[in-house]
């Protein structure tokens, strides 16, 4: 186990510094001056100038890019050219929504998609199964911003029973539950769909091996047999979809995140993508491939607990 | 629904109307408002800077401004029009002659963290660092305030300037700094000011939203909100949503909104247009070889179908444009000097023997571009042009006509191009000048008429001396063939239809003026 850990550890430090030098390339390759995008028409040749020193933008790429790593091995992810704040900072303060989002999105649709996933596995083709199918394609496909407009408009505007802006008041935990409900409301409806896929193609395909017949055979009863013999087997492939997926809506709650002016990582990546600032992106990114990585080690070093094959296998 | 209309009063004409009004600025609340009573608003985009001499401009940074720093004028309404007047913060300004304006501030106005008084060395330090700003160009004609006595002072200009008073003073340009805590902070500073002084406080969490609170030491006329509360909702259409749900009292919109809300406002809602100081045209590279020939620019100029642009893309909430002069500013033209008929195009065209010309047209990706340039690739198909359009995103296309960026500029054919402007045409006509071309002149013309008139139009204070300047200007650009006038977009609030909103012709909220009806 031990040194399963230390080859998966290693490999994540080798993914982010790969993620760093392919994210770095990337931004300095989007079409446009970030320095006349930044400024607007109203800049003066000399303002140009200021703006392009201070972001070290007159730089060779190379350097620029020797800068940033430096900074980064010391901690520093930079400071917004704009504010003059670090960046870091500003970071620290968007996570915890961006983190409270995911988990809350994430947490209703894994409180809801397993059970459903496994009911559809227990009786196949029953009208659970049916429904539950029905449901689950249904909203895989509909887009989760028109999810959000439509939460919007029937529980925001018709009823007014829920709040559309922000995050809710700081210290006030019933008024940021409910900023948060639309928001994760919207982000997880596909995510209930994806997990009943998953758990009741799995449970499928495990209840029907052997040792569970045999189970069944000694006597054991349907509940002991699927909660402790079927479903900690089937829900593996799942804690690695959960993972991904987890790490995935580090950055892509981003539409949540506009739609409901919800201040959060995806959405700080986006309006300073816009604005190219680019220490801010580079950090927020940074952030998010740190955490995606993490998260992901997390859920192999579960899978790879739970069924010990695994660690043999990378 | 409100419309706000601008011009360019008179420099001493103003003048005289506030002095002899004894007009001193005054906010519109007795009191402070009941507990819980807060104004809400939508910030666009989140503030880079509060410096005036170092920020990116325009809403959100001088919407705050206006709230938490002193300034010596502005702007208000003087006889129906959008105009300078005096702050609550001054006792009186007076504009001498056509150099000089004299000022007297109101005494006991208290800087934050124990700064002191607002002096007439503060504004004195303020406007002598603006000249060392990134945003001198609007003090190109001061030279420096003598201070009298401790609250009083005098501006001096180097020259008449006529648009001082609105485009320097009365602008986010104009606000007043605190010179001992501004030096300590190092010189400049970003979103927090090293010292305030308002009828508010601030504050601002990032992408979040900027508070603004009483401020307990303030001693002047108390705005008829006691708390405003600016969130940041950078969709535009979110914005439109939340102010649906009741969360925003007031938000700007977009012209897609907009044209939505004339058909059906929501109940309680009122709209109001802030202004139309932008100017959107079709512009052509008059040194690109298949376009060289002038005939061929005044072709195009006669095939474009304007009205079916302001009514096809804008769902008729633009108003045409007849060149680069907003409405409400001196200098506006009634009419271009060309109009629709491509027919006469079609015979320019013949004239010039070109038949089979293909062109591109270069445009940003929005949907109301997007669309103008749809129906000018039908009109001008009228003329045996063929068009294919190039959408762009932000970064490309605002680099493509600059020399400094490469070499896009000699590949350009035609674009469609829109440009923000203060509320005074000299702002305007500043991108076109020779020291423009390969910068911000893509037509990539110039005139020594229009460099003479240029000079004579900023010192000039006689009204319609200035407007013939203007609209001469005008003409002359028009004349180059390198222009197609299109549109003038307008800057549109929806708001609770019980709120007096205030908004500078620039397009910003005064919020310390909105108040209930």
């Amino acid at each position: 186990m031990w040194w399963y850990l230390l080859k998966r550890l290693g490999l994540s430090v080798v993914i982010v510094l790969m993620a760093i030098a392919a994210l770095f390339v990337m931004l300095h390759s989007i079409p446009g001056d970030p320095v006349s995008i930044a400024l607007g028409p109203r800049a003066t040749p000399e303002i140009q100038a200021a703006y392009a020193e201070k972001m070290h933008l007159d730089q060779p790429l190379a350097f620029q890019f020797l800068i940033f790593v430096g900074n980064v091995l010391q901690g520093d992810l930079g400071t917004d050219v704009f504010s003059n704040r670090s960046v870091g900072l500003t970071l620290s303060e968007q996570l915890p929504y961006t983190i409270t989002l995911a988990v809350a999105a994430l947490g209703w649709a894994i409180a809801l998609g397993i059970p459903l996933g496994c009911l559809s596995a227990i009786w196949p083709n029953s009208w659970i199964d049916r429904v539950t199918g029905v449901l689950s394609v249904g909203t895989i496909a509909v887009p989760s911003f028109l999810v959000s407009i439509w939460a919007i408009l029937i529980f925001a505007i018709s009823l007014r029973w829920l709040p559309v802006l922000g995050a809710g008041d700081e210290g006030d935990i019933i008024d940021q539950l409910r900023h948060l409900i639309l928001p994760a409301f919207a982000v997880g409806l596909g995510w209930v769909g994806y997990l009943a896929r998953m758990v009741r193609a799995s449970m499928l395909e495990v209840m029907g091996e052997n040792y569970i017949r045999s189970a069944r055979a000694f006597g054991l009863t349907s509940r002991m047999v699927v909660f402790r013999y079927a479903l900690p087997v089937a829900v593996l492939p799942t804690i690695t979809l959960i993972g991904v997926g987890f790490g995935g809506l580090l950055s892509g709650t981003v539409f949540a995140e506009i739609i409901f002016s919800r201040p959060g990582i995806g959405r700080i990546i986006y309006d300073m993508v816009l604005a190219r600032n680019f220490p801010v992106v580079q950090g927020a990114v940074l952030v998010t491939i740190v955490l995606y990585v993490v998260v992901t080690l997390i859920a192999d070093i579960i899978v790879s607990w739970l069924d010990p094959r695994v660690r043999d296998s990378l | 629904m409100t419309k706000i209309t601008q011009t360019r009063r008179g420099f001493l004409q103003t003048a005289a109307i506030a002095g002899a009004a004894g007009l001193t600025g005054t906010f519109p609340g007795i009191s402070w408002s009941a507990e819980g009573d807060t104004l809400t608003v939508r910030f666009d985009r989140e503030m880079e800077s509060l410096d005036p001499g170092f920020y990116v401009g325009g809403h959100p940074p001088n919407d705050v401004n206006w709230c938490i720093m002193p300034a010596l004028v502005h702007f208000g309404m003087v006889d129906g029009q959008a105009s300078w007047v005096p702050s609550p913060y001054v006792e009186s300004v007076e504009v001498v002659d056509s150099t000089h304006i004299d000022f007297t501030l109101k005494q006991g106005l208290m800087w934050s963290n124990g700064f002191g008084e607002v002096t007439a060395e503060d504004v004195a330090y303020s406007y002598d660092r603006m000249t060392e700003s990134e945003w001198k160009g609007d003090y190109v004609a001061y030279e420096r305030t003598e201070v009298k006595d401790k609250y009083s002072g005098t501006i001096i200009l180097n020259q008449p300037f006529a648009p001082f008073m609105n485009l320097t003073l009365a602008s986010g340009t104009g606000i007043i700094l605190c010179k001992k805590a501004t030096e300590e902070a190092g010189g400049k500073y970003t979103i927090e000011p090293p010292a305030t002084c308002g009828p508010y406080v601030m504050e601002h969490k990032q992408a979040q939203y900027v508070r603004l609170r009483p401020n307990p030491d303030w001693t002047g006329p108390l705005p008829a909100f006691a708390n405003i509360d600016c969130i940041f909702v950078t969709d535009s259409e979110a914005g439109a949503l939340a102010f649906e749900a009741g969360e925003l009292d007031c938000a700007k919109i977009t012209s897609t909104s907009y044209a939505r809300y004339l058909k059906e406002t929501p109940p309680g809602a009122a709209l109001t247009v802030a202004g139309a100081l932008q100017y959107m045209w079709m512009g052509i590279n008059i040194e690109n070889p298949k376009l060289s020939d002038i005939r061929v620019r005044k072709a195009i100029q006669r095939a474009v179908d304007i009205d079916s642009i302001v009514q096809g893309a804008y769902s008729g909430t633009a108003e045409p444009s007849y060149g680069i002069i907003c409405p409400g500013l001196v200098g506006k033209r009634d009419a271009a000097g060309y109009s629709y008929d491509p027919a006469e195009g079609k015979a320019l065209m013949d004239e010039a023997g070109v038949s089979g010309l293909n062109l591109t047209l270069r445009t940003l990706n929005s949907p109301e571009r997007l669309l103008a340039a749809q129906i000018i690739q039908v009109n001008l198909a009228q003329i045996g042009v063929t068009v294919e359009i190039i959408p762009l995103d932000s970064g490309p296309f605002w680099e493509m006509g600059q020399e400094s960026k490469g070499d896009t500029y000699k590949d350009m054919e035609l674009w469609i191009m829109r440009f923000g402007a203060g509320p005074d045409p000299y702002e305007a006509t500043q991108w076109f000048i020779r020291d423009q071309v390969g910068v911000w002149n893509w037509e990539r013309w110039s005139s020594d008429e229009f460099e003479e008139l240029y000079k004579q139009g900023i010192g000039e204070t006689d009204q319609a001396k200035r407007h013939e300047v203007y609209v001469r200007m005008q003409e002359i650009m028009e004349e180059t063939g390198g222009y197609v006038w299109l549109t003038h977009e307008p800057e549109v609030f929806i708001h609770r239809d019980d709120i007096d909103a205030k908004f500078a012709p620039s397009g910003e909220m005064q919020m310390a003026y909105f108040a209930p009806k």
